[in-house]
């Protein structure tokens, strides 16, 4: 077992923790899929409105690569098809029936693993719709079968606030999970297990082979291969959550599109932050029924994850909720109070000296000005990217060196947005080079 | 709360769209959000942002301030009314401080307010924090008797020349109130320099004056006779090592007393705004520079040669250079290691040009005005240096 430790980065302190409690939701009356927030696929629907799926039947393919199916989280009717801006696909929504269908998929018994094909897995991960939760750095896309990846990396947990925890997705699961690493081993790739050093996942522990030490984001595979990584061949790599992998072994164990999902729900503004037994693509109402209009709720990660609304439903990839309080109201004096309450990475609020988390909310805390050069965002970068010289790179067109300050080993993780004081919207405009240079490439 | 809130969008229209005072809007906005915080919600992730936005951030270096300038306020009063012939007790001598001092202050953020919405208007840019802080660096960089349209013509010159030619706050590459202060002393050195100016007189008591030396401490040492050391030149004009330190004497408003510079660092330096880096390497590069030109002495007839290395720390405007203008992360290296660099080259600038440059004898302005030009290259430097240790990812 290697021991990686990450002197950088940063653990907001944040209340609303959940609790390892895991209550079991019953059953939604619809679900959804949510190709828009699937990054880079180009999705070509397979159904319409009024007809009838089945658990793992294809609801669309992604266009670049016909293979890759997108399969239904329910058995029911598909009631309605929403377009967003552009006309992006933006949610199949079915209404489950009571008696839910589903389809079966070729089964593998523990005794047959030794002599699966890496090309006869690949095709049965992509046909059983979970090879979409394998995704490929640097670019997190969907893992390409024909990229030769140095590794493969199960992160157990990114340390970010707050996803559900290993401790409880794995519970009573250790064996599952096993199955599971037998599978992707097949694919003849190293595979590597990273997981928190503070966690001692007993079940799994002879299985684990990094003991990851360090702030947010120290967990996030993008940070762990940037540690470890000894030459530029090992940068293309493909990984997966804990919770993930559990989702491919109960696939081929089962023959059954795994539909079960444990998410964390947690923040300021969630009556009881807890874990919930709910499946892929569940309303987020069924789990924040309290969710106003005044409250924030951010799915997949505080700083990594996008907002929704109540009507909405959780993503492919999602397995937590961050609620929070607006903060869309105007504060007299605001840049001028002593700051018990306000969270700061700088030493310029009284709230240095509070030792209990914080509540946070959703506004900005100031207006954007032009960077003056703090060198707060530098301080943080998990990677050792420069972020306010990178910046600057970019807005000369300057690819070449910002590809050489490390923009492609950004693990997007917002902490050079949050600490920036002028406001600039650091990891957007990051994220959306990586993004362009993504589609250049092709 | 309320009222306030209904004043501003009471208002508002004539500021928006089609309004009469829509060319102002710049400066509306910069007014409302002095007193409301905007509460703006994050558009795009990180949906949480740290409390710390660029108006407290620079309100710490006014804080910081605060020190010098009071301590300025009283000491241009009592220098005054020494000279003049007025009493000496404290009400006299702040209220003739603060008749000094204020009308600069006024002049200086009056001026640079007025450029800087100009140029925000025009460029339809917000309005930035950056210009409190120079709208009071400035002044205290003065000499009090400095007349207030040499005072409005430097905050012009620091504000459109050293800022807004380059786009702006965050773009500039030299500290705009330096820029404005250099460009007094060399448009008009001789009243930047000299006795007179350093001593505000008030005007019946101009005989009286005459009698009286205003000479600087960095002007004394200049006068010192031969045969005489630096040091007891120094006593002879009464400037001890602790008169030096307190600062207690003519010299430019804001920038005599170490102590209150020495104050502004530890405020700066504990919430985390200065970096102790550059401040801690313009000390060590001044008094590494100092010991070494004591030590070459021996030969020479240079006066300066000899004078003990913390009494450069002490003299003329250096600790107010290093901690208040060195600092300004906008025109100082953004890389960790090379501030160290810049700090102790600002400080061995500095002592060099005191030594062996004499008609400037204020050294620390051109030492910060030289290493402002030469921080992006020494940032070029440290990244190349860091991005040779990168494993290439492309």
């Amino acid at each position: 077992m290697i021991s990686v430790t990450v002197t950088k980065g940063y653990d907001l302190p944040i209340s609303g923790r959940p609790s390892p409690e895991v209550k079991t939701l019953k059953k939604p009356l619809r679900v959804a899929s949510l190709p828009e927030r699937i990054p880079f696929i180009k999705p070509r629907l397979q159904v319409e409105v009024h007809d009838h799926v089945k658990i793992g039947s294809v609801l669309y393919e992604d266009k670049q690569n016909t293979d890759l199916k997108f399969l239904s989280p329910g058995s029911g009717t598909v009631t309605a098809i929403n377009f967003g801006e552009r006309r992006v696909l933006r949610e199949i929504v079915i209404e489950l029936d009571r008696e839910e269908q589903v389809v079966d998929f070729p089964k593998i018994a523990d005794s047959d693993i030794r002599s699966l094909e890496r090309e006869s897995l690949i095709r049965m991960l992509m046909q059983g719709g979970v090879w979409t939760l394998i995704r490929e750095l640097p670019f997190r896309n969907i893992a390409d079968p024909k990229s030769s990846p140095s590794s493969i990396w199960v992160v157990m947990d990114s340390g970010e606030p707050f996803q559900a925890s290993p401790e409880v997705y794995l519970r009573g699961r250790e064996a599952l999970f096993s199955f599971g690493l037998k599978i992707i081993k097949r694919l003849g790739i190293p595979v590597n297990v990273s997981a928190p050093d503070h966690l001692r996942l007993l079940g799994i522990s002879e299985m684990i082979t990094h003991r990851v030490r360090g702030p947010y984001p120290a967990h996030d595979p993008g940070v762990v291969l940037y540690q470890t990584k000894k030459s530029a061949s090992e940068n293309v790599c493909w990984y997966l959550t804990g919770q993930d992998l559990l989702a491919i072994a109960s696939l081929v164990k089962n023959g059954k599109y795994p539909v079960e999902r444990i998410v964390a729900a947690g923040g300021s503004r969630v009556k009881t932050g807890c874990h919930f037994q709910t499946r892929t693509g569940a309303p987020i109402r069924d789990m924040i029924p309290e969710l106003a209009d005044d409250t924030t709720c951010v799915a997949g990660g505080l700083l990594t994850g996008y907002v929704v609304d109540a009507d909405s439903f959780l993503g492919l990839h999602e397995t937590s909720l961050f609620c929070m309080d607006k903060g869309d109201q105007a504060q007299l004096f605001g840049f001028l109070r002593p700051g018990l309450a306000k969270h700061s990475y700088s030493r310029t609020f009284l709230s240095v000296f509070r030792k209990q988390p914080f509540d946070m909310d959703s506004g900005m805390h100031g207006e954007e000005r032009a960077c003056v050069n703090c060198g707060s965002c530098t301080r943080v970068c998990p990677v050792d990217i420069l972020p306010q010289f990178t910046i600057k790179c970019l807005a000369a067109d300057a690819i070449e060196e910002v590809l050489a300050h490390g923009l492609l080993d950004c693990v997007e993780c917002g902490l050079c947005s949050y600490v920036c004081p002028s406001k600039i919207e650091l990891r957007e405009i990051l994220r959306k080079a990586k993004h362009d240079y993504y589609m250049e490439q092709k | 709360m309320k009222i306030i809130h209904k004043l501003f969008d009471s208002q508002r229209k004539h500021f928006e769209g089609k309004g009469k005072l829509r060319m102002l809007k710049p400066l509306f906005e910069a007014t409302e959000t002095f007193f409301l915080l905007p509460g703006i919600v994050a558009r795009s992730g990180p949906y949480v942002r740290d409390s710390l936005d660029l108006k407290r951030f620079m309100s710490f270096v006014i804080l910081a301030l605060m020190p010098p300038f009071f301590f300025g306020i009283y000491n241009a009063g009592y220098q005054s009314c020494l000279v003049s012939g007025l009493p000496v007790d404290f009400l006299t001598v702040v209220i003739r401080g603060l008749w000094i001092v204020m009308p600069l202050v006024v002049i200086s953020y009056g001026v640079g307010f007025f450029w800087e919405i100009l140029f925000a208007s025009i460029r339809k840019h917000p309005i930035s924090e950056g210009l409190l802080v120079t709208g009071l660096l400035f002044p205290l960089t003065l000499p009090p008797a400095v007349p207030l349209w040499q005072a409005a013509l430097g905050i012009s010159f620091g504000v459109v020349i050293g800022k807004e030619v380059f786009g702006g706050t965050g773009r500039n590459i030299f500290n705009p109130a330096l820029t404005g202060r250099a460009f007094l002393f060399f448009a008009y050195p001789t009243k930047m320099s000299g006795d007179a100016v350093w001593v505000s007189i008030s005007g019946t008591a101009q005989q009286v004056a005459d009698a009286v030396t205003g000479a600087t401490p960095l002007a004394v040492t200049v006068l010192t006779e031969s045969g005489e050391t630096v040091l007891t030149a120094l006593e002879k004009a009464g400037y001890t090592f602790s008169r030096l330190f307190w600062g207690n004497y003519p010299g430019s408003i804001g920038d005599t007393s170490a102590f209150c510079s020495l104050v502004g660092a530890v405020i700066l330096i504990l919430v985390g705004v200065a970096s102790y880096r550059i401040i801690l390497g313009g000390v060590l590069g001044l008094l590494s520079t100092g010991w070494l030109l004591n030590y070459l002495s021996a030969s020479s007839t240079n006066v300066w040669m000899v004078l003990p290395p913390l009494h450069h720390l002490v003299m003329g405007g250096f600790a107010f250079g290093i901690v208040y203008m060195a600092t300004d992360p906008v025109s100082a290296p953004g890389m960790e290691h090379v501030k160290w660099l810049y700090g102790f080259l600002i400080g061995v600038l500095t002592v060099l040009i005191r030594v062996f440059n004499p008609a400037f004898p204020e050294g620390v302005m051109m030492a910060i005005l030289f290493m402002n030009l030469f921080s992006p290259l020494l940032d070029h430097i440290e990244i190349g240096w860091r991005l040779k240790k990168r494993i290439s990812n492309v």
